[in-house]
């Protein structure tokens, strides 16, 4: 058997956990029945490992079976590493009219155009997402099956999520997705987090949100919970105000999971009192970064419980509004940039 | 902009009436569902974020015998926001019927200076200072507890006994040495 084949199986195997091991290997489909028999999930990983090993060699499995396994286990659990959202722009006539079979093969002969070892697998999953896998090899070594790309793309939507991509690998790929999506731009949307479908759901808008309204609104009665009649808030009022605010800013009921936020300041300093930092020309550099479990919540929180200012801040509103996570901020410079709010938060 | 009165409402016959004050409102509600469990008198109790109180409700607020400023040591905020909430005060009530509750002191982030600083406002306004542990039910339970003693007093029901008498005892006093370095 291959050495590769059998290195890509081992790390495989790794990294799946144990409890996900069975089901994984049986939604695979390629052990028989015996074989799937003499597994027994209760020996350490290391022995496992061994005996799928020797499955392997029994089975003659080959690369591409490897794989299926793989993008089993990933698509299943796709909240894991880093995920890039890229915008696609300028649609061409025909863009919303690509569909599956004609997409594949175009990506692929478009990717296989530009680079010349490449092993490219796509597959549709039932959610509407096609995943695609990508093994780079260079012009003289061949794919290597241990450091693949994931690039998942709704077809007819202009948004792809992509995990580990090199800078160097990044034009091939933006090209190759440009000419089979049928459009003609592809840009970074600036948003990137640990957790897929919460960056999926933040770009397509598929969470709860509230709109104004000016008139009284349900949110009251949904949080008025049966409280003793001795205590009384002397502010409820404003509470409640705040916590439309909030969920206006930020929405309601489970918000997708961000990692972080980070704000590039290149502004010039302002402080009246600091006479020489402030005459300054050139711009105060410096980096922002909001890091948390779940950043949405723990910014909306902020915001009812008054720690932050209400109605919220566009710089900080402007995370789930325009659903990016990466802002340079400028003074009133032209480009792509929020305008500058220092004095808030 | 109001102040807050001590004596311009009619007292309610065997009822106490006390104020909270939290600019992050964590404590505040199991605190108040630990004092109204009180079965001998009835006691009220009003939750803030900050003084001024709403006008709104000025007509049904029943007369507040005790106002109990609750400071974060974690949070500068917290503190600032109880200093700014004094002004809105009538002098009458630091005769006894004002208490600065500490929670988290135990907590290895919090400056010593916070602390000391605490210690000086309570003691320049003749306050009693109270530590509470926020995180277990038995710490809240105690703390309460301990609000009432002085709340019962503050309303008046206890003979013999005067807010201003028990704040003579109470009140938190600041060591002269504090803003000397220690040599330890």
């Amino acid at each position: 058997m291959d050495e590769s084949i059998k290195r890509t199986m081992q790390r495989l195997v790794r990294r799946i956990p144990n409890q996900l091991l069975k089901p994984t290997l049986d939604k695979w489909g390629r052990l028989t029945a015996a074989q799937k028999q003499s597994l027994d999930f209760t020996q350490p990983k290391w022995a496992l490992t061994e005996r799928l090993l020797a499955l392997c060699e029994e089975n003659e499995w080959t690369a591409k079976h490897i794989i299926e396994l793989e993008m089993i286990y990933v698509i299943d659990n796709p909240n894991q590493g880093m995920w890039y959202a890229f915008q696609l722009m300028d649609p061409e006539d025909d863009a919303a009219s690509v569909e599956l079979a004609q997409f594949k093969e175009q990506f692929k002969s478009h990717l296989r155009e530009l680079v010349k070892h490449v092993s490219v697998k796509i597959k549709k999953h039932t959610d509407e997402a096609v995943w695609i896998r990508i093994a780079w090899g260079d012009g003289f070594t061949r794919p290597n099956h241990l450091k693949p790309t994931y690039v998942v793309h709704h077809l007819q939507t202009p948004y792809v999520f992509v995990s580990s991509l090199t800078s160097k690998q990044k034009p091939l790929l933006s090209q190759a997705l440009v000419l089979s999506t049928r459009y003609n731009v592809i840009k970074d949307a600036n948003l990137s987090g640990r957790k897929l479908t919460a960056i999926r759901d933040l770009l397509m808008r598929q969470y709860q949100q509230v709109f104004p309204t000016k008139f009284p609104s349900p949110l009251t009665e949904k949080n008025e919970t049966v409280s003793n009649p001795c205590i009384e808030k002397e502010q409820s009022g404003a509470a409640a105000n705040r916590l439309q605010m909030a969920c206006e800013a930020f929405g309601d009921g489970e918000l997708p999971q961000l990692q972080s936020a980070v704000y590039k300041l290149e502004t010039k300093f302002k402080d009246p009192t600091n006479k020489t930092m402030t005459e300054q020309e050139e711009p105060f550099k410096c980096v922002i970064k909001f890091a948390s479990t779940n950043l949405l919540e723990s910014l909306k929180q902020c915001a009812t419980s008054g720690i932050a200012s209400t109605p919220v801040t566009p710089l900080l509103s402007s995370i789930p509004l325009k659903g990016r996570n990466y802002f340079v901020i400028t003074d009133n410079g032209p480009g792509p940039t929020t305008q500058m709010h220092t004095s808030q938060k | 902009m109001s102040l807050l009165k001590p004596f311009s409402k009619l007292p309610g016959l065997n009822t106490a009436n006390i104020l909270l004050v939290e600019s992050e409102e964590q404590l505040q509600q199991k605190l108040a569902e630990a004092l109204v469990e009180e079965t001998a008198v009835t006691v009220n109790v009003r939750l803030a974020k900050s003084l001024p109180l709403p006008m709104e409700n000025e007509e049904h607020r029943p007369r507040i015998d005790l106002v109990v400023f609750i400071i974060n040591l974690t949070s500068e905020l917290s503190f600032q926001s109880a200093e700014a909430s004094l002004k809105y005060l009538d002098p009458g009530y630091f005769l006894g019927k004002v208490c600065f509750t500490v929670t988290k002191a135990r907590n290895a982030s919090v400056p010593t200076e916070r602390l000391d600083a605490v210690r000086k406002l309570a003691a320049s306004l003749h306050c009693p200072l109270v530590f509470a542990e926020d995180q277990t039910p038995d710490g809240v339970t105690s703390a309460a507890e301990r609000l009432l003693t002085i709340l019962k007093v503050a309303a008046g029901l206890v003979p013999m006994a005067t807010a201003l008498y028990l704040s003579n005892l109470t009140r938190c006093t600041v060591p002269p040495d504090i803003d000397q370095p220690s040599f330890d």
